[in-house]
C-alpha cells in the first residue's frame, strides 16, 4: 500500500518512550548526579510529557520537546535544592553545590565549580548550555526546544561558555 | 556526545543507565496507568469512494472522515485530545476491506462493525444516529421521518444538522436520509458519493436525483410495504415510512406486500 498517505502526527507515546527513554535518563543522571533524584525527575519528565502529549504537534519536535521538559525540571530541582540547602545550613551554597552527595562516584572539584557557575547564568543561556553540553542536542533542536532561532541558541551557548571560562 | 562536554564531567556509565531504567520503567508504568487515555488506532485508507481517515477506539469505530471534503488535520487533532493514537496498518486493511465489500454490494460488511457514538455530545444526535443504523440498506428515510422515529416530529432541521456532523459516514448511513420532497438531498462527502453509496445498496435514484418510479413505501412499525398511491399510504402521515427502491429490496428487508394495493 505505498500510495497510502502517512499521518502527520507524533508517534504513539509508547514508541516515543522506547526511542528516547535511554538518552533522557542519561541526560538527567548527568544533570543531577544523584540516583534517587534522577529516578524522580525521570518519572516526572515522562508523566508531564504524557499529560502534554496531545499538545505536541509534530514528530520532528518530539526530541527537543522532551529535552526541554527534562531540562526545566532538572534546573528547577537544582535551584530549589540549592535554596533549601542554603536555608538549612545558613551558608552561601551555590546552585549545584550538592555535588558532595556523590551519586555517580566522586566528582573532581573542577566539576563542582562549573556547576556553581552554570547556576549563575541567565536562564536561556543555562538551558541552551546544558542541552548542548550535557544533552548533546544540536543547535536546531535547542532552538526548537527554547522557541528561538538557531543563531540565538548558538549565541546562548557561546555566551554561556564565555562567562564560565571568563569567571575562572 | 562531543568532546567539549567532557568539561562537565564524564557521562554516566551505560551499565548504570540500564540499571536505572530497569528500576524506573515499572514505576513509571504504574503511574501512567492512573492517568491513561483510552487508545485508538488510526489510519488513512484509500477506497473506491475516496481517501478516508479512520479511527477505531476500544469500544468501536469512532471516526470516518472524507479527506477531500473535510478537515482531516483538525479531526486528528481533536482525537489526540481524547485518545492515545497509534497508526495501525492492520486495522486500516480490515476497514478498507469492509468498505470495498460494501461498495460491491455486501451491505452487511459495514453493518456488523461496532460503532462508538459516545463522542457525539448531544443526546438527541446520538439517538438519531443510533436509530439511523436500523434503517435497512436498500431503503431511505426522509429527515422528517427520522425525526418522527426518535420522538421529535418537528425537528427535521436538527436531524439535518446531525447528518451533517455525522462522525461515522458509511457506517452510520446518513446517505440513506433524503428530503421530504423525494429528492436525494445533500451529503457531506458530495452528492455523487451519496448516489454511489445508495447505488451499492441497490437503491437507484432517477435522473433528476428523485425517487425512482419503482419506489415502494414500507411502514416502519407494521412491516408492510405499499405502492405510493395506496390509500393506506395516503391516510398515514408520510413521516412514518421507509422508502425502498423497489419491492425486492422491501422483501429483502423482511417486509411483506400490502394486501390492498398489491405492489409488484
Amino acid at each position: 500500500m505505498e500510495e497510502t498517505a502517512r499521518l502527520e502526527m507524533p508517534p504513539a507515546f509508547e514508541e516515543a518512550m522506547r526511542r528516547h527513554e535511554r538518552e533522557i535518563m542519561r541526560y538527567i543522571l548527568r544533570m543531577t548526579r544523584d540516583r534517587e533524584d534522577a529516578l524522580d525527575l525521570f518519572q516526572e519528565t515522562w508523566l508531564r510529557a504524557y499529560r502534554a502529549y496531545p499538545r505536541l504537534d509534530s514528530a520532528a519536535g518530539l526530541r527537543p520537546w522532551l529535552f526541554r521538559i527534562a531540562t526545566n525540571l532538572c534546573l528547577n530541582h537544582t535551584r530549589d535544592h540549592a535554596r533549601r540547602a542554603r536555608v538549612i545550613s545558613g551558608e552561601e551554597f551555590e546552585a549545584g553545590g550538592r555535588a558532595d552527595r556523590a551519586g555517580t562516584g566522586g566528582s573532581p572539584d573542577g566539576v563542582i565549580d562549573l556547576r556553581a557557575k552554570i547556576g549563575k547564568l541567565p536562564n536561556k543561556q543555562r538551558q541552551a548550555l546544558v542541552m548542548r553540553k550535557l544533552g548533546g542536542l544540536d543547535y536546531g533542536e535547542i532552538a526548537a526546544a527554547l522557541g528561538c532561532s538557531e543563531e540565538a541558541a548558538r549565541a546562548g551557548v557561546y555566551l554561556a561558555m564565555k562567562k564560565i571560562k571568563g569567571a575562572e | 556526545m562531543d568532546e567539549t562536554s567532557e568539561d562537565f564531567g564524564p557521562g554516566p556509565d551505560e551499565a548504570v543507565v540500564d540499571e536505572m531504567l530497569a528500576t524506573a520503567r515499572p514505576r513509571l508504568r504504574r503511574a501512567l496507568k492512573r492517568i491513561e487515555r483510552p487508545r485508538a488506532r488510526v489510519a488513512v485508507i484509500d477506497t473506491a469512494i475516496g481517501r478516508l481517515l479512520i479511527a477505531d477506539g476500544p469500544r468501536g469505530l469512532i471516526a470516518v472522515k472524507y479527506l477531500d471534503t473535510s478537515d482531516g488535520a483538525g479531526a486528528l487533532e481533536d482525537l489526540r485530545q481524547r485518545f492515545d493514537l497509534e497508526e495501525d496498518p492492520a486495522t486500516a486493511a480490515r476497514i478498507a476491506d469492509e468498505i470495498e465489500r460494501f461498495l460491491k454490494g455486501d451491505a452487511d460488511a459495514v453493518a456488523r462493525r461496532r460503532v462508538d457514538l459516545s463522542l457525539v455530545e448531544s443526546e438527541f444526535q446520538r439517538r438519531a444516529l443510533k436509530r439511523l443504523r436500523t434503517v435497512p440498506p436498500g431503503s431511505v428515510v426522509t429527515y422528517a421521518a427520522l425525526a418522527d422515529a426518535i420522538g421529535a416530529p418537528s425537528s427535521q432541521r436538527a436531524i439535518g444538522n446531525t447528518m451533517a456532523s455525522n462522525p461515522l459516514p458509511i457506517y452510520v448511513p446518513c446517505h440513506r436520509v433524503i428530503k421530504s420532497d423525494g429528492t436525494i438531498g445533500n451529503y457531506g462527502g458530495g452528492i455523487a458519493r451519496k448516489l454511489k453509496l445508495l447505488g451499492a445498496e441497490g437503491f437507484r435514484a432517477d435522473r433528476g436525483n428523485r425517487l425512482p418510479g419503482t419506489a415502494v413505501y414500507g411502514h416502519w412499525a407494521s412491516r408492510i410495504f405499499c405502492r405510493p398511491a395506496c390509500t393506506s399510504v395516503r391516510r398515514a402521515s408520510r413521516k412514518r415510512w421507509l422508502i425502498f427502491g423497489d419491492s425486492a429490496h422491501a422483501r429483502g428487508a423482511g417486509l411483506r406486500a400490502c394486501k390492498i394495493c398489491h405492489p409488484a
